[in-house]
């Protein structure tokens, strides 16, 4: 696996971009204490919105903050956002779908459309009222944005079972005497979690953008905590002062593309069609 | 093919045409002296009986006029529809003799009944402002031009009262023909809003012509106004609040006053010669709530404590983040008010070293933690998040580790405000009407204090001062003992008065008597073109 991730990173120049970005900023949230020259949440009114300079990288915000340092500081709101949102939602999903894909019949019925009503709602009204009702925190956002990742990768799972079931492997396990759950998790779950390993990477993207819209929504984390939707969104109120919202702005878009970048990559890798080129 | 070309230049025509009539519009009224207003929304009805948001009080003193009026941004009330008045000798009835010249925009003249009906109404529909009239016991009217208001008790503010946009003087005549009516089940017989949302009926300068809610509003000059007037013709009124929108809108020019911009929105129009800023501060408060209750309170509910956060807070940041103009009262109340105790000097009034002390006597050298409570809303254009997060920075120098708790308005903090439900908030106040004594509300057992949970008991020395102010009608006697009693709250009040917002207003120096008022945003009956 590892041998051919070196592949694949030495042939396609975008999986290595990617993760080279992700890299850069699981570091920088890592020794965030060490690379912010200052603290997130230090104010000094007295350098309020200055534009960026050498003391400065970044520039300051409304409270003469240093944005460098909280974005710096901001990149851990992000990333554990959006990394425990799709370790939750992917595993909870997966179960889920391999439950319903495996057993099928009545079961698979009620469970799918269980897990179809809520992807009935847009997903962003539907976090966003789950949010609201909950109270803003950064826990709550979490929980509503895995609410409403789920069923997703349960739709993924239950198609990728169906298909692994029919293996021969199987059936050569149960004529074996396993039983039902057994075959499942020790067969079954193993052979079919490749596709939603690649999902979530990409995924992954898609939730830090998730969670930085309902913060930049007012539904995440209380201020002054450095979150990066959050800081976009105290800059719209200084649009000639691009600094404020821009390079928070910038840290979300690198990340979303870095890990999306990541996630076709990936894909590729385990796409048996492509596999040969490498 | 054919078909396809003559339907493609068909489609052009009907373009042209429709561009064409547009611009045919664009151009129209050119010749008339017009003035472009924008400002922000947020109310839903022109209707005075009705009227309670700060915004419409601007087109109410446009095409009404009230008994009594703030002029100059003066805090004492002159009269305008009133000729004069006389108090009785035991202050529970007020004798206004009206001017005889006055009259409507109908030709109908203005009469006592016509001041009975608006105000009765007013009471009767029992909507948002109807509480303005809450004193008027009842209203009689011997003769054409004198009315006499009976009172349920002493009340020095009754004529700030009186020049209250929902205290505006209506056309009875008309009203009654559209809908109207002043009977006791005004509530659930009165029709006439929807007329009075469509075109005005007052004596004012100018009558409304057109309003669509959330969008434009435009006044043109009353032919029949019985006093002198501006020359201004027309005020087309948008309401757009976004403050860049009218910052460009202001320098394009395309917008003659714009009354919703920000500290730093007004940066870019400066060296700009055709426009002209003011930076007012207005009568609007924001300040820190502690509730007195220990359940509710916790820690902030200890008076040495209080007084503590008091000492911490950096006033001089709080008003960076308000804005140029914006200020902090020594007491509860503002500054521009008659008794207010001035503004606080902000060089000397944070002292760490008292505040710290005073914790340690509370018995909280360590200091605690809190939560801070705040709403989503904003105070003139600077959300009160924004204070928030100044707050906790200046506590956290004498250890009080604050935690801002995020609350939607609708979904239960405004309900628990109101109920004295929150431990500590920071919210502001705007003034009902134009007059100190709305400040008493912050008192013991008073509308606000009661939200801190800040009770009646053990106070009454308070509660007869208050009663004493109600009562004083001469005004630098009343004035005294405001002070007096703000006197009696400065060692022990869970009220932290934080900064009087700012108001920025950006014009076209074309015009002149641009104004910020509290009470008419701005007084468009002064604007004249140059």
């Amino acid at each position: 696996m590892i041998r051919s991730i070196i592949k694949l990173m030495k042939s396609n120049y975008l999986f290595t971009l990617g993760c080279f970005i992700c890299l850069c900023w699981i570091l920088a949230a890592i020794f965030a204490d060490f690379i912010a020259p200052y603290g997130p949440i230090t104010q000094d009114l007295s350098i309020r919105l200055n534009s960026p300079s050498l003391e400065h990288l970044f520039g300051t915000d409304n409270f003469g903050r240093d944005i460098f340092s909280r974005v710096i500081y901001g990149g851990r709101y992000s990333l554990l956002a959006g990394c425990v949102t799709v370790l939750l939602a992917g595993t909870i999903g997966s179960i889920y779908g391999a439950i319903a894909g495996y057993l099928g019949g009545v079961v698979d019925d009620i469970m799918m459309r269980l897990s179809e009503m809520i992807l009935s709602f847009p997903s962003l009204i539907l976090a966003m009222c789950i949010n609201a009702a909950l109270g803003s925190s950064l826990f709550n956002t979490m929980f509503a944005l895995v609410i409403v990742a789920w069923p997703t990768y349960a739709r993924l799972m239950r198609s990728v079972v169906l298909t692994v079931k029919e293996n021969e492997y199987v059936e050569a396990a149960r004529a074996l005497g396993a039983s039902k759950w057994r075959v499942l998790i020790t067969e079954i779950i193993p052979n079919s979690v490749g596709s939603v390993l690649i999902m979530a990477t990409t995924d992954l993207g898609n939730q830090i953008l998730m969670f930085s819209t309902l913060s930049f929504l007012g539904l995440g984390s209380a201020p002054p905590t450095p979150e990066w939707g959050m800081m976009v969104s105290d800059g719209v109120n200084y649009f000639n002062k691009f600094w404020v919202a821009g390079f928070p702005g910038l840290a979300i878009l690198t990340m979303a593309v870095g890990s999306n970048f990541i996630g076709d990559g990936l894909r590729d890798l385990m796409d048996p069609k492509l596999r040969k080129e490498f | 093919m054919k078909k396809k070309v003559i339907v493609l230049l068909l489609t052009f025509a009907m373009v042209f045409i429709v561009a064409g009539c547009s611009s045919k519009d664009n151009n129209e009224g050119a010749s008339e002296s017009v003035v472009v207003i924008a400002m922000g929304s947020g109310f839903s009805t022109l209707d005075p009986g009705f009227m309670y948001e700060q915004n419409p009080t601007l087109v109410a003193n446009a095409c009404y006029e009230t008994l009594f009026k703030f002029i100059d941004g003066s805090d004492e009330p002159q009269t305008s529809l009133a000729e004069s008045y006389t108090f009785s000798d035991d202050g529970l009835a007020l004798t206004i003799v009206l001017k005889e010249e006055a009259t409507f925009a109908s030709g109908n003249p203005v009469t006592s009944e016509d001041v009975k009906f608006s105000l009765n109404r007013t009471k009767n529909l029992k909507g948002n402002p109807s509480f303005i009239a809450d004193t008027i016991k009842s209203i009689e009217c011997p003769d054409e031009s004198t009315v006499v208001i009976n009172l349920t008790g002493q009340d020095s503010a009754i004529l700030s009262k009186l020049g209250y946009a929902s205290c505006s003087i209506l056309d009875s005549k008309v009203v009654k023909e559209n809908g109207g009516t002043d009977a006791e089940d005004a509530n659930t017989t009165d029709t006439a809003q929807v007329y009075l949302d469509a075109t005005s009926a007052g004596s004012g300068m100018y009558v409304l012509k057109s309003y669509t809610p959330d969008e434009e509003i435009i006044l043109e000059k009353n032919e029949n106004y019985w006093g002198t007037t501006t020359n201004v013709d027309k005020y087309i009124i948008k309401l757009q609040g976004d403050a860049n929108t009218q910052m460009m809108g202001l320098s394009s020019g395309d917008i003659d006053i714009a009354l919703n911009l920000t500290d730093d929105t007004i940066i870019e129009l400066e060296g700009k010669e055709n426009v002209k800023v003011q930076n007012e501060s207005t009568k609007t408060v924001g300040f820190l709530m502690m509730n007195e209750d220990e359940k509710i309170g916790g820690p902030v509910a200890n008076n040495k404590v209080q007084k503590a956060i008091s000492y911490a807070i950096d006033y001089k940041g709080i008003q960076t983040i308000c804005g140029t103009g914006s200020i902090t009262p020594e007491s509860i109340i503002q500054v521009g008010f008659m008794g207010s105790k001035g503004e606080k000097d902000v060089s000397t009034a944070t002292d760490l070293v008292k505040a710290k002390e005073l914790l340690k006597e509370a018995g909280y050298e360590d200091g605690f933690d809190i939560d801070l409570e705040m709403s989503e809303l904003d105070m003139e254009g600077v959300p009160l998040l924004d204070l928030a997060q100044i707050v906790k920075e200046d506590l956290s120098e004498i250890n009080i580790n604050v935690n801002i708790v995020q609350r939607d308005w609708v979904a239960g903090y405004g309900d628990d405000y109101r109920d004295g439900k929150m431990g500590m908030t920071i919210i502001y106040w705007g003034i009902d009407y134009n007059d100190p004594n709305v400040q008493l509300v912050f008192l013991p057992g008073q509308q606000v204090g009661l939200r801190a949970n800040w009770k009646e008991k053990g106070y009454e020395d308070i509660t007869k001062k208050y009663n004493d102010i109600l009562a004083e009608t001469d005004s630098s006697k009343r004035s005294q003992l405001l002070v007096e009693v703000q006197d009696m709250i400065e060692e022990d009040s869970p009220f932290v008065m934080l900064a009087q917002a700012s108001c920025h207003i950006g014009y076209n120096s074309k015009l002149t008597g641009v104004n910020f008022s509290d009470t008419y945003r701005v007084d468009v009956t002064e604007i004249n073109i140059q």
